[in-house]
């Protein structure tokens, strides 16, 4: 773990640290993967993947309108909204 | 009269034969929460919607199972109308328009959701010292910490303001403030609960469970807050049992397993003494201890440690600082407002779990990581299939020791071992509960019992055998109202 990893998974997880904190993280990130580099140890050849303990196809429900429209309340919650959308910098000049 | 540290079943019989009001109970209940305030249990309250819900209980009486039974709620499950915040600054201001199937069901069975309680930061912690609204303390202790993430909810029960509290369990966030704060908390089944309205942490690994001063009380909280959800597409779609049915049948002839690569020899001998009593307990109750091996058991930590902040770091992707929660001043263009808004918005211990995921899952590194702590997963569940075809149940303590002292422990890699004998359980997608089980220098200690799918009725049966035999439950720490 090095500056350069931090840099770039800070930068694909959209956060940015200052000089200090960026030392502190790389140091605790070593760290942290240093103890799951355990895993290493056991032999996983042949064996399958578990995502979920569910093993089971997720299950989909028809797609009908269940509620009305609640655009307004949704739109609340939004930092910045117009009437019907929410408004972000422009991104096309 | 006083309602402090009463049960549910206590409550009901006491609201039943008119001892007390609805309005009464309820308006009581936030007496307390003022006279604990110290405590920091509560982000939120739900004052004046609460006192209406119990006047109208007063004018039309129900027979419903939790009529006027006030109840605390996580942080982490949205309330319509009502803030909820995860813990975190990125949630200060957000005010779900719907709330979740948990809520919407516990409601429906007449309980009084009386506010919402502090928890750590989108439930990552074990401490309740990442919360942005400041640290909860035990109310064993002066400056304890109850346990995370639900610790909010675990010192409101512990200090008798509330019967129950709703919980939520990542890889211990139930049990283990349950175990530090001396009340119950299970953590049922993977799919039993509906994640529907549950701030995501872990999709894989989370689920709600209730917390309360018996195994009984919780029984009937999960009697109604289980249900098939078609929202929630990992609902499971099982028939839901009356969890109290045979809940005091005898446990004669019962296997527990101990789990042979758990070294207990590392923990505090007090701890261990008071382990090796609920043993000889049982064994009194007539149940017969069998060591089991789960070879892959102690490598769930790091398993977890991959597992979890792999799907952190994808569920919160979705706080982008535009359809909801902070957003930063002045953004100079859309990357500087997601930068801004999400490093302004998140604490620490949730901006490490977010770049251990992104590392975990990015190219070059996935396989490495994150393919193979699933591997892990798998083999651990093997193990605990293979145990169970020896024994019914496999027991442990629910935490290494007793509750610390706020600010004792700074290094993160400590801090998530604090969930050693409680993260395989939700690896496994299994059932766990925690029940008080004895002191160590005045603080609580829990004792844990892992089932297999989809059998909480047998932990509710073997819990409940504990407390009608043992009085560790009825214990109550000396409080000073502040």
């Amino acid at each position: 773990m090095d500056k350069e990893t931090v840099t770039t998974i800070s930068n694909l997880s959209r956060l940015a640290f200052d000089k200090e904190n960026e030392e502190k993280i790389t140091k605790d990130l070593e760290n942290i993967i240093k103890f799951v580099d355990q895993l290493d140890s056991v032999d996983t050849s042949n064996i399958e993947p578990l995502t979920s303990p569910l093993e089971k196809t997720a299950k989909t429900r028809a797609d009908e309108v269940t509620s009305k429209n609640r655009k307004e309340k949704f739109l609340k919650n939004a930092p910045n909204a117009n009437e019907d959308y929410f408004l972000v910098p422009r991104v096309v000049e | 009269m006083s309602i402090q540290f009463k049960t549910i079943k206590e409550l009901s019989s006491m609201l039943r034969s008119k001892e007390i009001s609805n309005h009464e109970l309820t308006k009581e209940t936030f007496n307390l929460i003022e006279s604990y305030k110290h405590l920091n249990a509560f982000i939120t309250l739900n004052k004046e919607r609460a006192l209406i819900k119990a006047s109208e209980l007063d004018k039309n009486s129900s027979e419903l199972s939790l009529s006027g039974i006030p109840i605390a709620q996580k942080d982490l499950f949205v309330t319509k109308d009502l803030r909820t915040t995860c813990g975190s600054n990125m949630l200060s201001n957000f005010i779900p328009p719907y709330s979740a199937t948990v809520i919407e069901n516990l409601e429906a069975a007449g309980c009084i959701s009386i506010g919402k309680t502090n928890m750590d930061e989108f439930a990552m912690g074990s401490s309740n010292e990442t919360s942005f609204y400041g640290n909860v303390l035990n109310p064993w202790g002066q400056n304890l910490v109850p346990g995370g993430s639900s610790g909010g909810s675990a010192a409101a029960v512990a200090a008798g303001i509330v019967s129950a509290a709703t919980g939520t369990d990542t890889g211990g966030s139930i049990r283990q403030p349950a175990s530090l704060c001396g009340i119950t908390g299970i953590k049922p089944t993977y799919g039993r609960i509906s994640r529907w309205g549950m701030v995501a942490f872990a999709s894989s690994l989370d689920q709600a469970g209730p917390m309360a001063r018996t195994a009984e009380d919780c029984a009937i909280l999960m009697n109604e807050m289980c249900s098939h959800d078609p929202k929630d597409t990992t609902s499971l779609d099982e028939d839901v049992p009356d969890f109290t049915k045979g809940i005091d049948a005898p446990i004669k002839g019962l296997k527990i397993g101990i789990v042979k690569e758990f070294d207990l020899s590392k923990l505090d001998s007090n701890v261990v003494k008071v382990f090796e009593d609920s043993k000889k307990h049982y064994e009194s109750l007539g149940v017969e201890f069998v060591e089991v091996s789960l070879p892959n058991i102690n490598l769930s930590v790091p398993t977890y440690y991959v597992v979890a902040p792999a799907e952190c770091s994808s569920n919160l992707s979705r706080f982008d600082g535009v359809r909801y929660g902070n957003r930063c001043d002045d953004p100079k263009d859309l990357e500087d407002l997601y930068i801004r808004s999400r490093s302004e918005g998140f604490g620490d211990e949730v901006k490490r779990r977010i770049l251990i995921g992104s590392y975990v899952l990015s190219a070059g590194f996935y396989d490495a990581y994150y393919k193979k702590a699933q591997q892990v997963r798998r083999l651990i569940k093997n193990d605990f299939d293979n145990a169970f075809e020896k024994v019914d149940l496999i027991m442990s303590p629910t935490t290494r020791g007793a509750a610390f002292e706020a600010g004792s422990m700074s290094d993160p890699i400590e801090m998530y071992l604090e969930d050693l004998f409680t993260v395989p359980a939700n690896l496994a997608g299994l059932p766990g509960i925690s029940i008080p089980n004895g002191h160590v220098d005045n603080k609580p200690l829990g004792l844990q019992l892992i089932a297999n799918s989809l059998q909480e009725s047998l932990l509710f049966n073997v819990a409940h055998n504990f407390q009608m035999t043992t009085d560790w439950h009825l214990k109550t720490p000396s409080l000073e109202a502040k």
